[in-house]
């Protein structure tokens, strides 16, 4: 009898789960509005890659930063009832479609995105950490005395966190100054933006000596600074640039042995990896109770590149 | 040597042949072609009640734009500051939100946003005498700047937003259920069709309405038969910029965020639209039916890309495309769609426009 | 291709058919140009002349058509085979390019002279341009100035200059074209810049040139042609040698029907109350003006172009702003007009230009009709009553014999006499006080000048008071009780027209009549 129960159990849900694991591979979508931005790249390549691996069907949906249309796509791929969506983007901001979401069942995960109640759970870097790297870096090389321009943005929270920390780094430390933060123009791109401003700062600071670190919240402006730094024919004042998550272009600067000092590495294929992980084992009916998964960063000097 | 030909006949047959009709309403048939695709190849999905609700909520802030934006291309101008207008609103209401403004008093300093700058521009326009394609791309500028300065760049969102004002983008008057769910109108759809039924009538059942196609049929002679040109310039100006107001509240309830530059995207596809629907009346005029046409080709096609998992960037060049392909059409049927007409009127000294046709004998 | 002025000159065309969506416009038409000779081409509207020339020039390709060239058979097949049989083509049309100069826009479809192939040799082309001007005998326009600031009566001179190109009078057949296709070039000529024109064609006709010259004007053929051929419905109704006919005949060949007067009687003398009394009125057009109207009155101002006439009546209209003066309608001092509120006092305006003041060539007739006085068509609340637009424009199209399919048909598809009747059936919507007419026949045929000058005689009868400006100093002469003449921004004469000649009211213009 028991048998026989446990026969039928057996057929059923074979019934019920063979025909949808025969025809259709797990569909997962992933949704960003930056996937012009090369971290954000490496990220959704390495995710790729792995779900690929994995069998899975994967949908790359960029808005270009259009986040009222990345809630409509959300719907969208809600409608089309795929297994699980990935979001690279501050939650926050779509609270409508993961409403979409959570009201079809579909588990959202956050792929370096942010903290929110409707995610099944967000991977990221730990900011603070990351911020703290480069702006103790900062610190150490000026011997807690000197001035510094910091390249900060605002709207996106991961990255409004790295600025958070590194301020409270700096003016923590007493002979360091705060000359200017900014906010660069992303009309022509960042590094355009951040180029033009430093421009300016090297301006209205023309002693040498004047301006004795950069420190940007990301790589992109970093890059603009050293240029104009360059360009002004200030490059060897000592001026210390460190930015973060070391991109290709920053790699190479860094190994040049230019000003650009330092980065951060953000384990970018990690992350997308570990949302991999966890996407399966929901699948699999595992439950996720942690809110945040954080993979760790590294610091990369010029010494950390020579070895490759 | 004598000339024979028989070309009139041919002129005759193609006036009803295929080629005829696709000019006429290629744009029509090309909306209805890529529904019946879509439908074909997502049989489960596409056609379905839940998914055109759906569309309809992503196309209703784009729709309030492109109305509006109708009024203004009417008169055969331009508003290109609409989409930073929209997000400045949305930054004004925002911020008020979180002084702890009743959510009437953020509403109506958002709607004054547009009214303010929407009489700026109307100025700028019909009594300066700049071309609406100048004045309003300095606008734009002006607005995007001012959204930038007061919200110093970050979004706003969070507890500070009214519930009422977030669940107002999110929610919906009931329909009913199907396949136990249940099917919401959304409030954004409402609010987009009462403001397409206000379009309409002013545009096709109003004195001001037949103005305003007066105004952008032939300007001086709308001037000399008794018509205001200068306020009714001014007054498609306002009437675009409390649109833009109205959408740029709609986004912000819908995301639940005023961020400063999230409207930006509306200008273009809001243009697009109307010249979408310009292609097919008679004479290449605006009109609101066909700017609504316009909205769903592109809400449509980006939803059914999206179904089919067409890549993001692909999907971008197909809509430039069928807007190219639509315009291309129609102009092959001889209509006077002047795409360039703020642009010509502003290297143009305006009112010396001699026409210059050859129709009658 | 080239001939020596010896060379006889001869270009026919026989069987010319075309139809447009099955009507045919043109049937079996043939004229015969030869050198040496002024043919003329008249007709009404649709008659065909136009279809004709477009053939001619090779812009349209006609369903049949034989052309022969000194007897032998040739082919004009595009606008690039019209030019090297030596087809030149002054349109009525004013096609310029107003933000351009007057050289450049003379040589709008040459080659510019260059420098090296490259830079354009700016001193040679203003130079050839001032030359050509110079051969026609026009000496007052700079050719460095921008076309927008000439009269139309200057710009028309502008382009036909622009037909001469690099062509030596003293030898035309060598250097220029051997047959001259001119339409309508005199339309927006004041008559002393016609005389000009009709040098050149004598000049033309002398160095053994042939000249198609299309008009409405039958006067001025007999001034200059020699030939005649008359079209009607798109067929040739009549060939003569210009000394065998009369303007009756040619009339009466052109219409199918006897006219025996133009210019219909005056039912009713005017004698009624002042309507409008304008008092040292000036804009920065005009200066000091003074006159009065009478009810049922038609006066005519007279003028040259640039003397302010058309700029008088936008005064009035409120469209310039006044600078000084009173204007008192039926008594009533008026405010500073607009004009809407010219428009809402009962003073209705015909323009000028109907196509670019007057017209919204793209809308129906219904619309157009109705577009001043749309406060007056609606349910009230700005709603539009469709209903009584529709009355309106059918009993008011009705009204002024308006040919046309229904009023939802577009403005642009009516010729030019149906289109000026649209513009009139404007002014009757409400009962105007005062009609204000600037140049209201122009470039329409026989046929419906006579409806229109009807029309004028009907609305005076009704007590209209009519001003009217116009460059046909024989229409001013047969339909006003008083011209007023006009020199320099202001009045300065006034004449009954009872026994006045062309010559005595042109020679007032000038202001040399007692010389």
């Amino acid at each position: 009898m028991l048998l026989l129960r446990r026969m039928m159990l057996l057929l059923i849900s074979a019934l019920l789960v063979f025909p949808t694991m025969a025809q259709d591979a797990p569909t997962v979508a992933v949704l960003t509005p930056f996937l012009a931005q090369p971290g954000t790249q490496l990220m959704v390549e390495a995710f790729e890659a792995s779900a690929t691996d994995k069998g899975w069907d994967v949908t790359v949906i960029d808005t270009n930063e259009d986040i009222a249309a990345l809630v409509s796509r959300m719907e969208d791929v809600v409608l089309q009832g795929v297994d699980a969506i990935v979001i690279n983007v501050d939650p926050t901001q779509i609270a409508a479609g993961l409403q979409a979401a959570a009201d079809a069942g579909i588990p959202v995960f956050g792929m370096d995105s942010g903290t929110d109640p409707l995610l099944a759970t967000n991977v990221t870097s730990n900011g603070y950490s990351m911020a703290a790297e480069t702006a103790t870096y900062v610190v150490d090389r000026l011997n807690g005395e000197g001035n510094v321009v910091m390249f900060i943005f605002e709207p996106y929270p991961p990255v409004q966190k790295r600025g958070a920390i590194a301020r409270a780094i700096f003016e923590n430390t007493l002979d360091i100054t705060i000359v200017d933060a900014i906010t660069p123009s992303f009309d022509n791109g960042p590094l355009e933006g951040a180029r033009n401003a430093m421009e300016a700062v090297l301006l209205a600071n023309p002693e040498p000596g004047s301006i004795s670190a950069v420190w940007a919240a990301w790589d992109d402006p970093a890059l603009g600074a050293l240029q104009a730094i360059e360009d002004a024919g200030r490059a060897d004042e000592g001026i210390v640039i460190v930015g973060i998550d070391a991109t290709e272009q920053a790699r190479d600067a860094i190994a040049g042995g230019s000003n650009f000092e330092a980065t951060v590495a953000q384990d970018f294929s990690g992350i997308a990896e570990k949302v991999v992980e966890l996407i399966e084992s929901h699948l699999a009916g595992e439950e996720i109770t942690q809110v945040n998964h954080y993979i760790s960063a590294n610091l990369v000097t010029a010494a950390d590149l020579a070895g490759e | 040597m004598t000339t024979q030909q028989s070309s009139s006949n041919k002129f005759k047959h193609r006036q009803l042949s295929v080629g005829g009709l696709m000019r006429r309403y290629g744009t029509l048939i090309g909306f209805l072609l890529v529904v019946a695709i879509f439908w074909w190849q997502k049989p489960q999905t596409f056609m379905t009640i839940p998914n055109w609700v759906n569309i309809t909520r992503q196309v209703s802030i784009l729709g309030v734009v492109a109305f509006a934006m109708t009024v203004v291309m009417v008169t055969g101008d331009f508003d290109l500051s609409v989409g930073s207008m929209a997000s400045l609103a949305g930054i004004i209401a925002g911020l008020l939100f979180q002084q702890e403004q009743s959510l009437l008093v953020a509403v109506i300093a958002a709607l004054m946003v547009g009214l303010v700058g929407g009489l700026i521009n109307g100025i700028l326009v019909s009594y300066i005498g700049i071309s609406a394609f100048v004045a309003t791309l300095g606008m734009l500028t002006v607005f995007r700047g001012l959204a930038l300065y007061m919200s110093g760049g970050a979004s706003i969102y969070g507890r500070a937003i009214p519930e009422t004002f977030s669940n107002f983008g999110r929610g919906g008057f009931e329909l009913g259920t199907l396949n136990e769910q249940r099917v919401f109108l959304p409030n954004l759809t409402i609010l987009a069709a009462i403001i397409f039924i206000v379009v309409l009538i002013l545009l096709g059942q109003t004195v001001l309405g037949r103005r305003l196609y007066a105004i952008g049929g032939n300007m001086e002679a709308a001037r000399l038969g008794g018509v205001r040109v200068n306020p009714l310039r001014l007054l498609t100006f306002v009437f675009s910029g409390v649109g833009a107001s109205i959408a740029g509240l709609m986004l912000f309830s819908r995301l639940s965020t005023a961020h400063p530059t999230q409207g930006e995207g509306l200008m273009l596809k809001a243009i697009a639209a109307v010249f979408l629907g310009m292609t097919m009346t008679e004479e290449g005029e605006p009109h609101v039916l066909g700017t609504l046409l316009g909205v769903l080709i592109l809400g449509v096609l980006a939803n059914g890309l999206t179904q089919l998992r067409i890549d993001t960037y692909i999907q971008e060049i197909s809509t430039g495309v069928i807007i190219v392909l639509a315009v291309a059409l129609s102009s092959l049927s001889h209509k006077q769609i002047n795409i360039l007409k703020p642009i010509q009127q502003f290297f143009r000294n305006s009112g010396s426009q001699a026409e210059a046709r050859q129709l009658n004998d | 291709m080239n001939f020596p002025e010896q060379t006889p000159l001869e270009l026919s065309i026989y069987q010319a058919n075309k139809a447009y969506n099955g009507i045919p416009a043109l049937i079996d038409a043939q004229i015969t140009l030869r050198g040496g000779e002024v043919h003329g081409l008249i007709g009404e509207n649709g008659a065909g002349k136009s279809t004709l020339i477009k053939l001619l020039a090779g812009v349209l390709s006609p369903d049949s058509m034989r052309v022969t060239f000194n007897e032998q058979p040739v082919e004009l097949k595009t606008p690039q085979d019209a030019y090297q049989l030596g087809l030149r083509f002054i349109h009525q049309e004013l096609n310029i390019v107003p933000s351009l100069s007057v050289a450049e826009n003379i040589f709008l479809s040459h080659p510019y002279p260059r420098i090296g192939g490259v830079f354009v040799n700016w001193r040679k082309l203003n130079q050839m341009a001032q030359d050509v001007l110079h051969q026609l005998g026009v000496y007052h326009i700079n050719v460095r100035q921008n076309a927008a600031q000439l009269s139309s009566g200057d710009a028309m001179l502008m382009k036909i200059a622009s037909a001469f190109i690099g062509d030596d009078f003293a030898n035309l057949r060598q250097t220029g074209g051997l047959l001259y296709i001119m339409d309508e070039p005199t339309a927006s000529l004041t008559n002393v810049e016609a005389d000009i024109l009709f040098d050149v064609i004598d000049t033309l006709r002398q160095q053994g040139c042939a000249v198609l010259y299309v008009t409405h004007r039958l006067n001025e053929l007999f001034k200059i042609a020699q030939q005649i051929t008359v079209m009607r419905d798109g067929e040739v109704v009549g060939s003569h040698q210009m000394t065998d006919v009369t303007a009756d005949d040619l009339i009466r060949e052109m219409t199918g029907r006897e006219m025996e007067n133009v210019y219909p009687p005056r039912a009713v003398e005017a004698k009624g109350a002042i309507r409008l009394e304008v008092q040292n009125f000036s804009t920065a057009h005009v200066h000091d003006i003074n006159f009065t109207l009478r009810e049922g009155e038609i006066v005519g101002i007279a003028g040259l172009n640039g003397s302010g006439r058309s700029e008088l009546l936008q005064g009035l209209m409120g469209a310039d702003a006044r600078e000084s003066g009173t204007i008192y309608l039926e008594g009533q001092r008026l405010p500073r007009l607009s004009p809407t509120l010219a428009w809402e006092y009962g003073i209705a305006y015909v323009p000028e230009e109907r196509r670019s003041q007057g017209l919204i060539l793209t809308q129906s007739i219904a619309h157009n009709i109705t577009l001043p006085h749309l406060a007056e068509t609606t349910h009230g609340m700005g709603l539009l009553n469709h209903s009584r637009e529709h009355l309106i424009s059918q009993e008011t199209s009705h009204d002024v014999q308006l040919r046309a399919v229904n009023t939802h048909q577009r403005v642009k598809q009516l010729s030019g006499g149906n289109q000026q009747k649209v513009v009139f059936a404007r002014t009757m919507v409400k009962q105007a006080r005062v009609l204000l007419l600037d140049e209201p026949t122009r470039g329409i045929d026989v046929g419906a000048k006579f409806d229109i000058y009807s029309l004028m005689r009907q609305f005076s009868a009704q007590g209209v008071s009519i001003l009217m400006v116009s460059s046909e100093l024989d229409e001013l002469i047969n339909m006003c009780d008083r011209i007023l003449i006009m020199r320099q921004h202001s009045f300065v004469d006034e004449v009954v027209p009872t026994g006045l000649n062309e010559e005595t009211l042109l020679s007032l213009c000038y202001g040399n009549a007692g010389e």
